[in-house]
């Protein structure tokens, strides 16, 4: 057994613990954003932030997680909702500026691997407000475990979505 | 049929009770859910309702048995094309039904969304329009030409009703003529020609409309394919043969101490391991597979020695020999007496599909004997043929439903994504819901790739540097093997194996799909020919390296060496490339993208290559392509740098313009082309199935790379709206196979070395530019 804070809420979980996080987070707790892409931390779309660092939940044991915080894609607006102090009743209507962004760019094509994306890119924000295009390449190219990969190529958009997730929370060049 | 029943425009239309038409019965105008009639988890595409609903608060829902895998065509322009062909707004359609064997009429694959122009779902709404009408001159007692439909409203003679008021009550009858095999790869067709809006008139068609699932995926709202779970579930992992043609000796032992839970099913050379939680599923299935043994088998070429393989060892005699329509005059004088002529061939590697997510599904084949399935397939309803096949049963025993997952860019568009036989047989051994979840080797290993091809090319010039002859052999193995893999390997009934005598795609004829743009060509031959897929014959599995079209399929493999080739041809002309091609054409729209990426690109007007002083530096070149696919035209200039030590390319712009007549989308249409252009450098630079004697020996991202974030070169995308054409065309396709031809002619250009083989890995590179 093990408890983690996943997206503001303390959770126990039955699991052994050497259960990757990511079948915890889909299977326990029932939460879909994070994805099963490869299970060798390739490609970036079961990524969750613990901590407020990007992880690879496919290849993070449950226990490596035991009294960590998980943010998933569900606990965006709520991270958000927090750092920006807003009200509950506003929190449940907002979502995250990126998610925002990600949807007046129409981003995702599959968006399988858009949970990943938008979780990098919320990692990135939050600690570089208004990141260049050669920023945003190697935040997701080569900071992380691996490249966060995209089969249908909306690289582009990825990066017109985080400049203007960057502008939509204050970020300024 | 009564006397008032009338054929208008095809359709049969009918103001009375309940009819007999067409062998199904005729219902009353969409209210309430769909009925199924003739079969059973059917719905009957003859009636209208299966297509289109309009309720009484004037929302519409709309069905299609065509599935988005992230093309958004059924979520913006399916609703944007029946908005215009009602009269309604694009907002009124507020629910879109995809996919589900149940719960859609027509069937198909996730290709082809549009139709050339003329999709089931327009056809459907236009003779839905026109019933409307019907009714609304009823109603309104005025005739159907006095009567004005705008935004889902209709008036004449001083009166006005909305949609949802005329039809509330309402026993209009309208029967779709539809024709075609429901779970064929086609599926059904609707027929006849009903009156289509004018495109002047159009409102709806040419805005950019957001997708509308966009939202809820980006909010980790969506039901995905793998947030399926059933009560009483099992996890599955499976154990697949040792490589592509082992025979299993012996499965392992199940250890029931470490996992008692877990029960190991084996079925032929199909062995599964189902568990109640996924963990347990994988560690066990981990276990078994450490004891099981395998027969060993070679009987590939190896990646190394395939283009030997195909050219020497295949069997090209077998499959009849196509060629192309446009053949004409002779070649063998003209290119004998041509003053120039070039000599070439050229190879295109396996690639893989490579969704994100490796396949998964859920099946429960249930006491009655009938088989849910939940599954993420590119075409449910062929999927559904193929498992009732399988079961030894008929097609209304089977229900497949779909939901979103991953790009399949074709895989699945004869019905088997890989997983969902293989649930299902699971199933049915243990009783319950089984969910089989590859692992990502298992889905590089076990999955179809996109045929590798050659083509052979001469083309002859005369002294002024026109071609006079053109010749084009083109070679490749069969293109779509839809057989289920797990049917295969447990030894259930499938189709045949790809093979000469079968027709369409299943077929090992190649027939040629790149439709020839050169009419000024005097004497031209294209030819296809086809075998068996590498490693079928010999394989004791009947398997060997599975084929399945990939996203442009079969063009991609001819029209790459067909514009490098002409590529090359302008420079042997002293010719520039993209007018080369435009003194070779009468098309005005192939000339029209070709002038828009010109002038977009910044291209040098000049002959290839360029004389560029090499200093030790980058060496930079231009390159062009040209196609035209699903009444699209496109063109693509790729402006590179390369490095002639190390041979590295850097991809540095790609200019794409398109002209699909009229533009339905155009914030759609751009993402669709960046991303397809994205997997084109991709392809290009990176991608090339890795097999030995045995099996594939790419198992993950690391030995099946695909480009990367920081690798993408800046894009541009030219969209031509052409209303003139009068319809639209396809967008989702061709992006993707635009780039090779023209990234190859721009290393062409920077180096003066012709590089005839793809991927263009830079330690190719730099040995083609050594020698």
């Amino acid at each position: 057994m093990a408890t983690l804070v996943v997206n503001g809420a303390r959770r126990e979980v039955q699991a052994p613990a050497d259960t990757p996080l990511l079948y915890v987070l889909r299977n326990d707790l029932e939460l879909s954003g994070p994805q099963f892409g490869c299970g060798l931390a390739q490609c970036g779309a079961c990524s969750v932030l613990m901590d407020g660092k990007e992880i690879r939940s496919c290849v993070t044991p449950l226990s490596a997680a035991a009294g960590k915080e998980v943010t998933t894609l569900e606990g965006l607006p709520g991270r958000w909702a927090q750092q920006k102090g807003l009200s509950a009743a506003d929190a449940a209507k907002t979502l995250h500026p990126v998610q925002q962004a990600w949807i007046e760019e129409q981003t995702p094509l599959c968006g399988f691997c858009q949970n990943g994306m938008m979780i990098k890119a919320t990692e990135l924000l939050e600690k570089t407000p208004a990141p260049s295009v050669a920023e945003i390449k190697a935040a997701f190219t080569t900071s992380g475990p691996s490249a966060h990969l995209c089969r249908c190529g909306s690289y582009t958009a990825i990066i017109e979505a985080v400049q203007r997730a960057g502008a939509m929370m204050g970020g300024k060049r | 049929m009564t006397s008032e029943n009338r054929s208008v425009f095809g359709a049969a239309l009918s103001r009375r009770g309940f009819v007999k038409a067409g062998g199904a019965l005729v219902v009353g105008f969409g209210l309430v859910g769909a009925k199924a009639a003739t079969t059973r988890n059917s719905l009957d595409a003859s009636l209208p309702e299966s297509w289109i609903e309009i309720h009484p608060d004037n929302t519409i829902l709309i069905r299609t048995g065509k599935s988005d895998f992230g093309q958004s065509t059924t979520f913006t322009a399916y609703r944007q094309i029946v908005a215009e062909e009602l009269n309604a707004r694009f907002e009124d359609i507020t629910t879109v039904v995809m996919g589900d064997t149940d719960r859609t009429p027509d069937g198909s694959g996730a290709f082809d969304f549009l139709g050339s122009g003329t999709p089931n779902i327009r056809k459907a709404a236009a003779y839905t329009y026109q019933a409307l009408l019907d009714v609304a001159s009823q109603r309104l007692g005025v005739a159907k030409g006095q009567i004005t439909a705008k935004d889902g409203k209709v008036s004449g003679g001083g009166k006005s009703f909305s949609y949802g008021e005329l039809v509330k009550g309402q026993q209009l009858k309208l029967t779709i003529p539809v024709k075609g095999d429901l779970t064929s790869l086609m599926g059904l067709t609707v027929d006849g020609i009903p009156p289509l809006k004018p495109v002047s008139q159009y409102t709806v068609i040419g805005k950019p409309y957001r997708n509308s699932v966009t939202a809820s995926k980006v909010a980790a709202k969506e039901q995905w394919a793998t947030d399926v779970r059933l009560p009483g579930m099992l996890h599955a992992r499976m154990v697949h043969p040792k490589n592509l043609g082992a025979t299993l000796i012996s499965a392992g032992t199940l250890d029931k101490n470490k996992f008692p839970n877990a029960q190991l099913v084996v079925k032929g050379n199909l062995v599964g391991v189902v568990a109640p939680t996924e963990w347990e599923a994988i560690k066990a299935a981990q276990q078994v597979e450490s004891g099981t043994k395998w027969k060993e088998w070679k009987g590939l070429p190896g990646h190394a020695r395939l283009f030997d393989y195909l050219k020497r060892d295949a069997d090209w005699k077998t499959t009849k020999v196509t060629q192309s329509d446009k053949t004409k005059g002779d070649v063998a004088p003209a290119m004998t007496g041509a003053a120039k002529k070039l000599s070439a061939t050229y190879q295109l590697p396996y690639m893989k599909h490579a969704p994100m997510g490796p396949t998964l599904a859920v099946a429960d084949v249930r006491k009655d004997g009938s088989v849910f399935i939940y599954t993420h397939n590119q075409n449910p309803q062929a999927l559904r043929g193929e498992i009732a096949q399988m079961m030894g049963t008929t097609v209304d025993n089977v229900v497949v439903r779909t939901f979103s997952g991953p790009g399949h860019y074709g895989r699945s568009n004869g019905g088997n994504a890989g997983a969902e036989d293989e649930a299902v047989i699971l199933s049915q051994a243990v009783g319950k819901p089984v969910r089989v979840q590859w692992m990502r080797p298992e889905d590089f290993q076990w999955s179809t790739q996109s045929p590798a091809a050659l083509s052979d090319v001469e083309i002859g010039l005369d002294a002024s540097g026109k071609m006079i002859a053109y010749q084009i052999d083109h070679y490749m193995p069969a293109m779509q093997d839809d057989r289920p893999i797990g049917a295969v390997l447990a030894g259930m009934p499938t189709m045949a194996a790809p093979n000469e005598k079968a027709v369409f795609v299943q077929s090992t004829v190649n027939d040629i799909q790149d439709p020839w743009l050169y009419d000024g060509v005097r004497t031209l031959v294209e030819r296809g020919h086809g075998t068996f897929q590498v490693g079928q014959k010999a394989s004791p599995l009947a398997v060997g390296l599975r084929d399945h079209s990939m996203r442009t399929p079969g063009q991609y493999q001819q029209n790459y060496p067909r514009e490098l080739a002409v590529s090359e041809a302008a420079a042997l002309a002293g010719a520039d490339a993209i007018q080369f091609r435009i003194d070779h054409t009468k098309e005005e729209r192939a000339i029209g993208v070709l002038k828009a990426a010109r002038e977009a690109s910044g291209w040098e007007t000049r002959p290839a290559p360029k004389k560029a002083a090499a200093s030790g530096g980058l060496l930079r070149g231009q390159g062009v392509s040209v196609m035209l696919r699903s009444a699209t035209y496109w063109a693509c200039v790729a402006q590179i740098a390369v490095n002639p030590s190390t041979g590295a390319i850097t991809v540095e712009k790609c200019t794409i313009a398109v002209d699909p007549g009229i533009v339905v989308n155009p914030m759609q249409l751009k993402r669709q082309v960046e991303g397809g252009t994205v997997m084109g450098v991709s392809h290009t630079l990176l991608e090339e199935l890795q097999f030995d004697e045995s099996g594939i020996t790419s198992r993950d991202w690391r030995s099946y790379p695909i480009l990367k974030m920081a690798d993408i070169p800046e894009i541009k995308v030219v969209l031509l709206n052409n209303p003139k054409v009068g319809t639209y065309g396809g967008g989702s396709e061709a992006a993707n196979a635009l780039a090779a031809p023209a990234i190859a002619a721009a290393l062409f250009d920077a180096t003066g070395k012709a590089v005839r083989r793809l991927p263009l890995k830079p330690e190719y590179v730099a040995g083609v530019l050594k020698a």
